[in-house]
């Protein structure tokens, strides 16, 4: 730390800073008007200086860590010189943007001090729908951007404090469900007006010489905390290759392949031999590549390291232009969220290698997002929600049942606000028995949700993950189940691929019943201590057959109770066999 | 004819405090340590010795005012009621599910709590209700049998009920309650729609289950403790502090014991509210310090604000409203107290590049602070208050807990000043700094949050530490106006004594405001006020009732709560309604919409009152300790104003005029520090007031 630098000021501004990025997520949580971003939270808001660097982060979504810096970039690049009070901005394209993909919409407003741009309050959101083919706009099958939907490089959404109304009406236009595309928005912008407060009112109190040189400081000080954790990381070349299966049927698989390289204070993440980008809309643009970088380097660092840009200061990122992890003009990236999470799950793998008691298992995989669509008395519905699942188990703890993927820290939408607003009931949500990853410690079980549609027709989309390669086991843990997923209509049973690419359309009473993948186990199995197995019978987690089959721990069903001698004759066997 | 005495006795982790208003205003109060192994014994023991103490016949008690944690205890010790879960068919996991989110991010390796009722005990029955209350498959007679017989078999204290949808038609949820009840007399049942009527399943059950699991260990404390009162020839008449921060006849309490989760924090802010209003102060924000953590909570216009976004165990969060998961929901009225991990004991640290963090570890009890002397080895904040002179250095609690500032002084010299390169008072004020900016959050959590401004509100600090810290907290946001109470340490039995006998009941009212018939509306008031007169056993005409109802736009999630205005509801008062929530709206977050073309009504809210001979004056002087002599010691200030020697004062030494700073006044319960730019005063009420000049 640098010696005019009180070190008590320094976190004092850090806990501003983050307390006006809270601030704003709040208020666009409670003032929204969609399901995912009300209730999912898919969204994001962070505080940025002057030149765009994210000074903190409202804890929503770690998968935006980091994602704010390059749209900023490509804003003020755009728009120096031409920015005034009162300002708000528009903006979602990857290509003319550098934004992540339509749907998600960031509103940007600068914020001055003495006529002085000193910073920008920044969201993005998830939004319900931005037209294209499909409701609500993740289409996979898209093969080219501009079927995605409105295309928006950064605009001016409110002039000087005065709405923008062509901008207003164009967006309303291009959307199935204006009401709550605008009402988002709104709230995007109430958010931004908070942040503007709050932050304008430290630089009143402190002054701007003070801010700028403190602001410095704070990037400097995650810097060396950064680094420090580093440091602790052992030197080296970690690789991993993941894969999603692929889109439509008959799927290719998708690869992903990583070398993370530790040196020093310093670590690279190379994703050289990645597949090139694909026909589908999996594809995403670099930003979100490097977030999912940071968002599982953060996870494995002790330190509450602060989302400020510092932090990201020793990580190199590295991708071929042109690869389903950076991809570029006209390759459509609606559903890329999928690919974020892979990466982080990738990211995961290698450092498991480096260090293995920081990170679990593999998990579920990305959220599932079925989407249904269609017309109820003559108006235009679009749901999507997104489905979280469950982790891979640790070095010492069983994965946990019904937990949110590392990258989205997000909510279920309850069952009771769905059938109140849409045409659907849920026939079934819950944990699946028998279905962890087996291991000293397993993995969480799978999670079902069976959707049946009331209107009398509709279309039906689905992005799911982990089928063909299910959750990888750890240290000696079985793998994951993988995902099924299933549509009952009167012509029979059809399973549906993970990433369905043709719009499928659907009559009243049909249903959709999806299994989530589970997470992978830790561990060898036969170590599990047989009182958690039994744990797990008890609470109907786990049949008897199964605690025989995946354990070798036979289960007395009076009492129940663990058959000692039966267990250990039966785990002798298995590892002399060298099953399970 | 003077009346009868009321009594409060709140139980707080270590100590059970007992207090009392006399007829002439003067406030007495006993404080001794609590009888874990029945809480009842410290509580009757304590009643007696402050009759004793103070001369007065049992037979003047009229009635005993009671706050307790056996509720909160058994939830975060899941020591509860084994109790089982009937759910529809297709959905007993929503429990366990929660709302997915966890509290912490970036953390793989987070374990989630584990639910109140495990998975086997956690009974489907094959029925299921649509969102407009249309049975879409009816309850099925078998399943009940067979989840009935199994809990014959299973050694059950408590059911708890909850199936999808039913606030829009409870007819199976009855159903199945009235067979419980015939099938199991002596269990405990709770229906979520007795308790919780409002849509989110998953909130709804949590809600349920939790009255369940802590329904009979409160009703086994209660009657305990009401049997005691009786045995020692005491009135048996009890009322509880519930969270909402109403009083409630123990009897009713018993059928909804989640209501009293969480009364300890609520008594302290009804007390605050009271006292405030007392003396004139209806916009505050209070500040409670203890030992581990330090919570927030606004009055406006002398009113409380409540929340039902709440988690029980969800641990110390510096946002609550946006981290969850960490506890139990529990979507009942608890007064809306935010609450930081930086009390006295927190422990003081510096992170791998340097910077100074404060909590949220706690040295706790024990060891406690280094200065404590019992094996403490990181500095806390108390350690800091102690090197600055704030606090004394020989002695706290009037000197009941000796301590040694000398190890206070090394402690921060080693682990702080060094490192940092700093001077010891400097590092000592620091931490003092970083300690405030961590309790902003909980002050911010509950007003620019909620878009309030602190400037409009005065800083009513109590709790141990609140006095200590209170002056940094309001110059850093920029308040100028604190009041620190007479009873401080003792607060939250104050307040109890100021609550009134309250109900609240809602239920879920889901249809736009446009087009609601006035009539509908009124009869649904009406209804839920017939319902509150009937639970508080007293005739409509002698209940005081408010109405509330929540209101958002079409499409939202979250509700505004506004007043409904007394009188027969018209079509101009519905009409009305648009306007309250575009208002409310726009103060809350800054923008409104058109209500009158999306507003929402939510849910209809009834609370009733019944006037008591609650404590309506506190007069000055009976609860002042004679001034000593004065005495002096050197306390740090800042570099403003560097080192001070600074006036030790008793309360009363403080009179009706400004005296400059710096001062400190000490205090058994606490401490005060009145900085060089302030001044102090004691106001008729014997609260003395901090002026800030602005800086």
């Amino acid at each position: 730390m640098r010696n005019d630098i009180d070190p008590i000021l320094l976190e004092v501004l850090k806990s501003g800073f983050d307390t006006v990025a809270d601030e704003m997520a709040l208020i666009l949580m409670r003032t929204a008007h969609s399901p995912i971003v009300r209730d999912s939270m898919d969204f994001s808001t962070a505080i940025c200086d002057e030149a765009g660097q994210t000074l903190a982060q409202g804890v929503t979504t770690p998968m935006h860590l980091g994602s704010f810096y390059d749209a900023m970039q490509f804003l003020i690049e755009r728009y120096r010189g031409d920015v005034q009070p009162g300002d708000v901005f528009v903006g979602n394209d990857p290509y003319a943007a550098a934004g992540q993909h339509l749907p998600d919409i960031y509103i940007v407003k600068p914020i001055f001090h003495d006529a002085r741009i000193v910073g920008w309050a920044t969201t993005v959101a998830h939004h319900a729908d931005v037209g294209g083919i499909v409701p609500g706009s993740n289409a996979l099958g898209a093969v080219e951007i501009y079927q995605e939907g409105i295309r928006l490089p950064f605009l001016k959404l409110v002039e000087a404090g005065r709405d923008v109304k062509p901008l207003w009406e164009l967006i309303a236009l291009n959307v199935r469900v204006p009401d709550m595309v605008t009402g988002d928005l709104r709230a995007q912008i109430a958010a931004c007006v908070a942040g503007e407060r709050g932050y304008a009112d430290l630089f009143r109190r402190h002054g701007p010489a003070v801010m700028l040189r403190y602001i410095d400081e704070l990037h400097d000080y995650a810097e060396q905390l950064a680094r420090a954790e580093i440091s602790e990381i052992p030197d080296g070349e970690y690789r991993f290759t993941d894969h999603i299966d692929g889109l439509g049927e008959d799927p290719e698989p998708v690869i992903f392949q990583v070398c993370v390289t530790v040196a020093g204070d310093t670590i690279s993440a190379d994703w050289t031999g990645s597949s090139p980008q694909v026909k589908g809309g999996i594809n995403t643009p670099l930003p979100f590549t490097k977030a999912g970088v940071y968002t599982a380097l953060r996870s494995v660092m002790a330190s509450d390291v602060p989302n400020c840009h510092g932090f990201t200061r020793p990580i190199t990122v590295r991708a071929p232009a042109g690869t389903v992890v950076n991809s570029v003009h006209p390759a459509p990236t609606g559903a890329r969220g999928i690919t974020g999470y892979r990466v982080i799950d990738c990211m995961f793998g290698a450092l498991a290698q480096a260090v293995p008691d920081r990170v679990a298992a593999d998990g579920s995989g990305g959220s599932t997002l079925p989407t249904f669509g269609g017309y109820q008395s003559g108006k235009p519905f679009v749901f999507c929600e997104t489905v979280m699942g469950t982790w891979g188990g640790t070095a010492s703890h069983d994965g946990p049942d019904g937990v949110p993927h590392m990258g989205a820290n997000q909510s279920n939408v309850p069952i009771e606000m769905i059938e109140a607003n849409y045409p659907l009931r849920i026939q079934r949500y819950g944990l699946v028995q028998d279905s962890a990853g087996p291991g000293k410690y397993r993995g969480g079980l799978a999670l079902a949700r069976d959707y049946e549609l009331l209107a009398d027709d509709g279309y039906f989309g689905l992005r799911s993950d982990k089928r063909a390669f299910p959750p990888h086991g750890l240290a000696g843990g079985h793998d994951g189940r993988p995902c099924d997923s299933r549509l009952e209509t009167a012509a029979g049973t059809r399973m549906l691929p993970v990433l369905v690419t043709e719009a499928i359309t659907l009559r009243k009473g049909d249903v959709f019943r999806h299994v989530m993948s589970s997470g992978g186990g830790y561990g060898d199995p036969l170590e599990r201590d047989p009182a958690l197995v039994l744990r797990d019978v008890v609470q109907e987690k786990l049949s008897i057959a199964a605690a025989f089959h995946d354990y070798g721990v036979v289960v007395d069903p009076a009492g129940p109770s663990v058959d000692e001698v039966a267990t250990t004759v039966a785990r002798g066997s298995s590892r002399r066999a060298g099953t399970r | 004819m003077t009346a009868p005495l009321r009594i409060a006795a709140d139980i707080g982790g270590t100590f059970t405090d007992i207090a009392a208003i006399l007829a002439d205003g003067s406030l007495i109060t006993r404080k001794l340590p609590s009888t874990p192994h029945d809480y009842a014994e410290a509580v009757v023991e304590g009643i007696l010795a402050l009759l004793a103490g103070y001369g007065l016949a049992k037979a003047e008690l009229g009635e005993v005012l009671h706050g307790c944690t056996v509720a909160t205890n058994a939830i975060l010790e899941n020591k509860g009621a084994r109790t089982v879960l009937i759910t529809t068919a297709g959905f007993r996991d929503v429990l366990e599910l929660r709302r997915i989110r966890v509290p912490r991010l970036y953390e793989p390796l987070y374990v989630k709590p584990p639910p109140l009722v495990p998975r086997q005990l956690r009974l489907e029955v094959v029925e299921r209700m649509g969102p407009r209350g249309e049975i879409v498959t009816p309850l099925d007679e078998t399943s009940l049998s067979v989840a009935i017989e199994r809990l014959k078999r299973e050694k059950i204290d408590a059911v708890a009920v909850c199936f999808l949808h039913s606030y829009a038609n409870p007819e199976h949820e009855r159903h199945v309650g009235e067979a419980l009840r015939r099938a199991l007399p002596d269990t405990f049942v709770t229906l979520s729609i007795e308790i919780l009527p409002e849509m989110r399943e998953y909130e709804r059950t949590s809600t349920t289950v939790i009255n369940a699991f802590v329904g009979p260990p409160v009703r086994a404390y209660l009657r305990s403790l009401i049997r005691r009162l009786g045995d020692a020839g005491l009135s048996e008449r009890l009322l509880m502090m519930q969270s909402s921060g109403g009083i409630l006849d123990a009897r009713i309490a018993m059928d909804k014991p989640a209501q009293i989760v969480e009364c300890g924090p609520a008594a302290g802010v009804i007390g605050a509210t009271h006292a405030g209003a007392l003396a004139g102060y209806r916009d505050l924000i209070t500040f409670d310090m203890g030992g581990t953590t330090a919570k927030a909570s606004l009055v406006e216009d002398g009113k409380l604000v409540r929340t039902d976004e709440y988690e029980v165990g969800g641990g110390i969060s510096l946002s609550s409203r946006l981290v969850k998961g960490g506890g139990y929901a529990l979507r009942l009225p608890v007064i809306d107290i935010s609450e930081v991990g930086a009390g006295g004991g927190s422990i003081v640290w510096l992170d791998k590049a340097g910077s100074l963090k404060v909590g949220p570890h706690s040295a706790g009890a024990v060891p406690g602070p280094v200065c404590y002397g019992a094996g403490g080895t990181e500095p806390t904040i108390t350690d800091a208050n102690v090197v600055l002179g704030y606090l004394n250095p020989l002695a706290l609690a009037g000197g009941s807990v000796p301590i040694d500032g000398a190890k206070s002084h090394a402690a921060i010299e080693e682990k702080v000043a060094r490192p940092l390169g700093l001077s010891v008072v400097e590092a000592a004020f620091g931490i003092h700094q970083v300690a405030t900016t961590v309790m902003m959050r909980a002050v911010k959590a509950v007003s620019t949050y909620r878009g309030r401004d602190p400037r409009d509100f005065a800083l009513f600090a109590f709790g141990g530490n609140g006095g200590v810290h209170a002056a940094e907290l309001a110059r850093g946001l920029h308040m100028q106006r604190i009041i620190l109470p007479a009873g401080a340490g003792v607060f939250s039995a104050l307040g109890l004594l100021f609550a009134d006998v309250e109900l609240g009941l809602s239920r879920a009212f889901l249809r736009p405001i446009a087009g609601t018939a006035p009539d509908a509306m009124e009869a649904a008031f009406e209804a839920l006020e017939r319902e509150v007169a009937r639970q508080l056993d007293a005739p409509v005409e002698r209940v005081q009732f408010r109405r509330q109802v929540d209101l958002r736009y079409s499409l939202q999630a979250f509700e505004l709560t506004v007043p409904v205005p007394p009188g027969r509801l018209d079509a101009a008062a519905v009409a009305a309604l648009a306007g309250a929530l575009d208002a409310e709206h726009e103060r809350t977050y800054g923008h409104r919409l058109d209500a009158a073309r999306t507003g929402e009504i939510v849910s209809l809210r009834v609370t009733g009152a019944l006037p008591t001979g609650g404590c309506k004056s506190l007069s000055a002087s009976a609860t002042v300790a004679s001034a000593g002599p004065p005495r002096r010691r050197h306390a740090y200030f800042g570099r403003r104003f560097g080192m001070v020697e600074t006036p030790v004062l008793a309360r009363a030494a403080i009179g009706p005029a400004p005296l400059a700073g710096p001062v400190i006044i000490e205090e058994y319960e606490g401490t005060a520090v009145v900085p060089p730019d302030g001044t102090v005063r004691r106001d008729g009420f014997d609260n003395l007031v901090v002026a800030l000049s602005e800086s």
